[in-house]
Formats: structure tokens, sequence, C-alpha cells
């Protein structure tokens, strides 16, 4: 058997499983040093990865899992947000009461499960994939065992992912039904001698329901808010990034490798969750007060603009979604590393405790000005270019009406964000104590707006790179 | 396509009916007694239950029982491999320590967190 294609998945597994023996291991007052030791085994696994050693395509137990360009570059960018994430976490484990060494290691486990994700080809691992990532999720998401706020979310969290995979199961085992085969090749086999009939259909839907979840499009995102709110901040960040990331590469594989014959019958509807999710999340993060509550919104917001690239439904569609994720979890990691850090100060969320942050720290502000500027999508941040990106690609496939819509709330967005920057720049301080950032968040927070501005100004070789990973999918 | 479904319903029907006309030849039938003490108890099924049965059990048996899952998936997997040992070779012997180990690991996780400790 040729282990080359799943090398990725075994080192990261046995990182989580090291940093479990090191977390009992370690002393109570040490176990931090459990969280440089993920980030240093993923930045080798990256490395390792990116330089190419780690295979390039092929398969695993006959067909069952491939790596290919596009599960390669999603795995990248999910070690990517695995590690700013950790670097958010190091500041902020020290609020847990206990389970400081495991909690990296879970974290692992949950990027093992979007790995497996990206890479399945079959039915029932996609499934295993998507479970471990849910079930690692709703620990984490509960972490925070003194906070009555974190286990609620971890409480909503895991009935609502059942009812979400049940709804999910319940379409792929109609796909099963109908083809007798839970492996994609033999499925799109099945599918091209036609006939399948409204099951079909019914089970595209329930597919598209289930996933809807996990990237948070509307009707389907009533969970995220709580749960962001809830959750830890460097989880949320993950949920915000990989969570839906991983989604995002699974509608990708799905909807253009396995059902891109049954385009005309779910095309409608994607339009509309897009439509939706767009309006939607945009307008009701308006009101918002918490920052954790308003970025969620602000991420359904995105999940919308992301879908645009769905509806397209060309290699420049995809690429430019693989663009958009790629800045994306950049432009989050940076707004998120500046609330830990506001909330490490302030202990609190709320936007209005933020007020004349720009005189205590001008590193926090300048950071959470550039992350906000960017998904709200204005030059030189690189939410710019990929907005461009997106939208051009959908007036290429005659959708104007649907750019405009997807213009026009962003300019409504504007408003939200430009509301915290407001409240930062000119708020009344509440007090002149001065700020120190521990130096893990620093470098998160410094890598991810410099990253933003870079990818903004100069997006050439990543724009390279997402489309000859999208070159697959030319239609 | 539809006319499948119609054999479907046929079956269904005749399905309700059958039930149906037992239970209702039973009820007919049957020895109009009232009911007595005996009739109403547990039987064969274990003894009587004092106290009220929703009480809370101790966090400490589901550690167990994860604890016996170890074993469990343990057995399942080692059964087949050992009786194919001879043709399986050494490829399967290594998998099959590194699956064993990963388990190991995770029994001592769980004894070193103190989950064999009833306390």
């Amino acid at each position: 058997m040729d282990f080359s294609a799943v090398t990725i998945e075994i080192l990261v597994a046995l990182l989580g499983l090291v940093l479990l023996v090191t977390g009992l291991l370690l002393p109570p007052d040490h176990k931090k040093a459990n969280g440089y030791i993920a980030v240093v085994g993923l930045l080798g696994i990256l490395a390792f990865s990116l330089s190419g050693d780690a295979g390039r395509s092929g398969t695993f137990l006959y067909g069952l899992y491939t790596l290919d360009s596009l599960s390669k570059y999603f795995k990248e960018i999910f070690m990517i947000a695995a590690i700013l994430v950790i670097l958010m976490s190091l500041s902020y484990t020290k609020r847990f009461r206990e389970g400081k060494g495991e909690y990296f290691s879970i974290l692992l486990f949950a990027l093992l499960g979007m790995m497996v994700m990206v890479s399945s080809n079959d039915f029932i691992t996609l499934y295993i994939g998507l479970e471990l990532m849910t079930i690692s999720f709703v620990i984490l998401t509960a972490f925070d065992r003194s906070s009555l706020k974190s286990s609620e979310a971890g409480v909503k969290y895991v009935l609502l992912s059942a009812m979400s995979s049940a709804v999910l199961l319940y379409g792929l085992s109609i796909f099963y039904g109908l083809s007798g085969t839970t492996e994609y090749a033999g499925f799109i086999t099945c599918l091209q001698s036609g006939g399948l009939g409204p099951a079909l259909i019914l089970a595209i839907v329930m597919v598209l329901a289930g996933f809807g979840f996990k990237i948070s499009a509307v009707p389907f995102h009533m969970w995220s808010p709580d749960i962001y709110e809830g959750a830890p901040t460097p989880i949320t960040a993950f949920l915000a990034t990989g969570s839906k990331a991983a989604g995002f590469a699974v509608l990708i594989r799905l909807l253009l490798q396995v059902l891109p014959s049954q385009h005309v019958n779910f095309s409608g509807i994607i339009i509309m969750l897009a439509v939706l999710t767009i309006i939607v999340g945009n307008l009701i993060a308006i009101p918002q007060k918490n920052i954790k509550r308003m970025l969620a919104f602000s991420s359904i917001a995105h999940a919308g603009y992301i879908l645009l690239g769905l509806v397209a439904f060309t290699g420049m569609g995809v690429g430019a979604m693989l663009y958009y994720i790629f800045i994306y979890i950049f432009a989050n990691a940076g707004a998120f590393a500046s609330v830990t850090a506001l909330s490490n100060i302030t202990g609190s969320d709320e936007i209005e405790d933020f007020g004349g942050m720009w005189k205590r720290s001008p590193l926090v502000t300048a950071v959470l000005m550039i992350s906000l500027l960017s998904m709200a999508g204005i030059p030189p941040a690189a939410g710019f270019v990929g907005k461009f990106y997106l939208f051009a690609s959908i007036i290429k496939e005659g959708y104007v009406w649907l750019a405009l819509v997807a213009i026009g709330m962003s300019v409504v967005s504007l408003y939200y964000y430009v509301m915290v920057i407001r409240v930062m720049l000119t708020g009344q301080v509440k007090s002149d104590e001065p700020v120190t950032v521990p130096a893990s968040l620093k470098t998160v927070m410094v890598v991810s707006s410099a990253a933003t501005i870079f990818l903004g100004v100069y997006a050439g070789p990543l724009t390279s790179w997402t489309s000859s990973v999208a070159s697959m999918f030319v239609k | 396509m539809l006319k499948d479904f119609g054999i479907i319903g046929i079956f269904v029907l005749g399905g309700l009916f059958f039930t149906g006309a037992a239970l209702l030849t039973n009820w007919i039938i049957r020895p109009k007694e009232h009911h007595n003490e005996n009739a109403t108890s547990t039987f064969e099924c274990g003894l009587d239950t004092r106290g009220p049965t929703w009480v809370q059990f101790r966090i400490n048996y589901f550690l167990y029982a994860l604890i016996f899952v170890v074993f469990d998936i343990e057995t399942v997997f080692l059964y087949p491999w050992a009786v194919r040992f001879n043709s399986l070779g050494v490829f399967a012997l290594v998998e099959m320590i590194i699956f064993i180990a990963i388990l190991a690991l995770g029994l001592w996780y769980a004894w070193k967190k103190g989950a064999l400790e009833w306390k």
C-alpha cells in the first residue's frame, strides 16, 4: 500500500498523540509548552507539505482517499489557520481550569478531521472526517468550564450539529440507495447513466442543507452567533475559518466534481442560499453590540460571498473562492487575535468597552482596523481583490443583478465595520492603564495584517496558485 | 414506478389487516378476568425495584464503559488478524503493533488521569 498520499495526515495524528503524552508528562505550570510543541510541529509539517516531498497526487485505500491539488491547497490552508489559532490560544489557555494539555491535542484532531474531509473520495470517509472535526469542535467550544456561556454553546453545538449530521446522512444514504456505492467514482458513473429522478434532487437538497450548516449559510445559520459568542475566542476563530473552509472544500468537490451533471437542478438553490446569506448576514450584523456576535454575522455574510463562486460554477469561480478563503483566514485571525487581546485587557467583548483603544494600544487598533477593512473590501487590503474576483466571476456568467446585490450589501457591511473603528478611535477612554499584548498574540496580529496588506497589493503569486488549483474544474 | 408502490401499499394494507384481525380475535376470545397483582409484576426479568428508578449514576460507570471499548475494539481486530496470521505477513504485524500501541496509549492516558480509581 502506498502511504505517500496520507503522509500529512499521519504526521498530524502523530503530533496529536505526542501532545496527549506530553500534556500529561509536563508539570502543571508548564502545560503551555504543549502549544509551542504544536506550533513547531505544525510548521514543520506545513513546510514538508509545501516543499512537495509529501507527494502531489495519489490515492489511498483503493481510491477511498485522494490527494490532489485541491485537497493539498486546503490542507495547507487548514494548517496555517491552526498555527494562527494555536498561537492565539497560548495566552488564552490560562483561563481554563483544567485540560490545558489536552486542548492543543484536540485542536489538532479537529485539524485532522478537516484534512480527512477534503481528501475523502467516498461518502463514508467524508462523514468520518466531518464527525472527527465536529466532535473535536464541540469539546473545544465547551472547554472554558468556568464560563456558563461556553458550556451552553457546547450543548447547543452538539445538538444542532447532530441534527444537521442526521439530515446530511439521510441525503448520503439516498445517494447510496440510488447508486449502490459510496465511492464518488462509482457514483459518478451511475449518474452518467441518468434517470435517477426526484429522489436524487431530494438527496442533493439534504446534502446542501447539511453543509449549509457547516458554512453557516442562511437559513442554517442560527447556531453560529450563540456558539461564536460562547466559545473561547481562539476556537471561534477556528470555527469561522477552518470549519467553514472545510465545508466549502467539500462543497466544491461534491458539486463540481461529483454532481456537475445535476447543475441545472441545484443552481437555483445555491443562488437563493447566496442571496439570503449575504443580505441577512449583513443586515443582522448592524445592530450587534458584542464584537464576537458581530464577527459571527459578518462571517455568515462572507459565507454568502464565497458561495458566489459556486453560483458561477466555473474554474474562475473556484479560483476566486480559493483566494477569498485564504485571505479571509488572515483577516479573521487578525480580527480575533485583536479581540482576544482586547478582552484580555477589558475582560469584555462588548464593542463599547473598546472606546479610545487607539490611545492605549495602537498596535491592536491598527490590526483590527486592517482586518475589518479587509473584510469590508477596502483597498489596499486583500479583501478588495478577493471580492473583485468573486464578483467578476459571476458577472462573467451573466449574473449582473446578483453582483449588484452583493456589492450593495458590501457597502452596507462597511457601516458596521467602521462603527467598531469609530469607537476605537473616538470613543470614551475607560482607563489609562497601558496595554500589554503577549508576544504570541503579537505574532499572529503582525503576520495576519502583513499578509492581508501584502496579498492586497501583490496578489499575483497567490492567484496563479489558486487558478492552477482551479484549473482542474475547467468548464 | 408508481405501480410498484401500489404493490407495497397492498402489502401494508394486508399487514395492517392481519395484525388488527389477530388482536381483535384475541380480544374477543380471551377470558375476561380482572387483573391480579402477579400478572402485572415484573417476572423473569430480575428483582422488583426498590425506591425510585430515576437515580443518578456515578460518572465512573461511563468512564469504565469507555475504557472497556478500548479492549473491545482491540479484540475485534486482533481476532481476525490472529486467524489469518500466516498469510498476512510482516506488514500486518507492524500495523497491529502500531494499532495496539495507540490503544495502549489511550489506556495509559486514562489510567494516568485517574479514570480507573473509584473515588
